[in-house]
């Protein structure tokens, strides 16, 4: 190599879609990348990757998402469509609904990254989402890390961002099984102050950025979903 | 492939002829959509069957051959050229005529050996290809001054130049620099059917990224 003269281009970014998140991470998600959006019941992933996914569709970017629920899109939408900035006509062929949890079941999982793999190839999305990845690890047991190994390595050759959410137990941070080979970790808390549940947005890891550290406190709206509040804890 | 990339596709088939042009070729393409283009220009200029070279130089070979594959594309004229690795960590493996390189931060030696392989033997023949298409070329500025990246490109143009088409594809607000030397050098400009997204997921190709250098979004119209 040689040191001076490289031309090297900044990383290629993509806006979130989330307000205020994309000044904490300078700019957007990189592009392309694999970031878990890790928290509790109610902290708000599944809005989070929802907004994600409108913000690429708006911007004729393809969205694919994995539910892993055994959840009908309807049924999703049926709640999701409370939200502004949701758009319904979205979800075909700018947004692709895909359901893996029939293949879940079978717990192979040659088969189910077969699937995805395919499913990927068919739609060519910029913007993937998997949503909640955890619940895969209890079908595939013992054949969960090297699922997620494999899985991760493919999603980041298949030039796109990927956000994949993980349920996590009260106390716990994130789920330590596909946190090491993630690009990104964005952590959703819920926390019980003074009576009242609050919540809060952290970057804990972004590779290639130089991402705001600490706790940001967070909203959820109707008209924009998640928000990230200016305050600062 | 979407209605849209079948414009996209008839677009470009009309611009590259049933057998493409020899000489060096530049697209302007948001780097998002490098995969799509890339696809769909490959199914163009592979046409009835033109030989050509495919050469990855982000990311290993199999995920072309899978999208092909996936969209009923056969690419048996396609030979592979892999300057990414010999063995993905994943086991995506897939069926294609393949050659490995040793990394991208050798690829001034690229032409050379494009040149000795070039056998019976090894059932590959440059005299016969038609086309090289070359993975996200930007990528190489991540290993190698840009120099030494052009001159690679003129390298490989003098190699194939006066036989075969030979296809950039390069993001021109990511990469100015790069994508002026390619006109510099001679390169023609293969346009892209431009359409505006309405905001309803319809459309393609208006850009939507931001720059982290610069963190501005850079309006593409």
């Amino acid at each position: 190599m040689e040191g001076n003269e490289m031309d090297r281009a900044g990383l290629q970014r993509i806006p979130s879609g989330v307000p205020g998140l994309d000044e904490l991470i300078e700019g957007g998600f990189p592009f392309p990348s694999v970031i878990l959006v890790s928290g509790a019941a109610g902290t708000g992933k599944t809005t989070f990757c929802l907004r994600f996914l409108c913000e690429g569709a708006a911007r004729c970017e393809r969205g694919l998402f994995f539910t892993t629920l055994s959840e009908p899109s309807h049924w999703m939408l049926r709640f999701s469509s409370q939200f502004d900035f949701m758009r319904p006509e979205y979800f075909g062929d700018a947004i692709v609904y895909e359901d893996l949890s029939a293949l879940l079941r079978h717990g192979d999982q040659d088969k189910l990254l077969e699937a995805v793999d395919r499913r990927i190839a068919e739609v060519m999305p910029q913007r993937i989402v998997i949503d909640p990845i955890t619940v895969v690890g209890e079908m595939l047991k013992d054949q969960y890390r090297s699922f997620l190994f494999d899985l991760t390595n493919r999603l980041k050759h298949w030039n796109a961002t990927t956000l994949v959410t993980g349920e996590v137990s009260p106390g716990e941070l994130y789920p330590p099984e596909i946190a090491y080979s993630v690009d990104g970790i964005v952590l959703l808390h819920l926390t019980e102050e003074y009576g009242d549940r609050r919540k809060y947005l952290e970057v804990l890891k972004m590779r290639g950025t130089n991402h705001s550290t600490g706790k940001h406190s967070i909203d959820i709206s109707r008209k924009e979903g998640l928000v990230v509040l200016k305050a600062r804890f | 492939m979407n209605a849209r990339d079948m414009r996209q596709y008839e677009n470009l088939r009309k611009q590259l002829g049933p057998v493409p042009r020899p000489g060096l070729i530049v697209l302007d393409v948001r780097t998002t959509q490098f995969v799509v283009v890339e696809l769909v220009l490959l199914k163009a200029l592979i046409g009835e069957g033109n030989p050509g070279l495919f050469i990855s130089v982000d990311r290993p070979h199999q995920y072309m051959v899978h999208l092909l594959d996936m969209h009923g594309i056969e690419h048996t004229s396609v030979t592979f050229i892999d300057t990414v690795s010999q063995f993905s960590s994943s086991d995506a493996h897939r069926q294609a005529r393949v050659g490995f390189f040793k990394g991208p931060n050798n690829i001034d030696t690229l032409p050379t050996a494009l040149r000795e392989w070039s056998s019976e033997d090894h059932g590959f023949d440059l005299a016969q290809c038609r086309f090289a298409l070359i993975d996200n070329i930007s990528n190489l500025l991540t290993f190698n001054s840009h120099q030494k990246v052009q001159r690679f490109i003129r390298e490989f143009v003098e190699l194939l130049g006066d036989r075969a088409a030979v296809l950039l594809v390069i993001d021109r607000q990511r990469s100015p620099n790069l994508y002026h030397s390619v006109l510099a050098m001679g390169g023609t400009e293969l346009r892209l059917e431009a359409e505006m997204c309405n905001g309803n997921g319809e459309g393609s190709f208006k850009d939507s990224m931001t720059d982290s250098k610069e963190g501005v979004d850079h309006g593409r119209q």
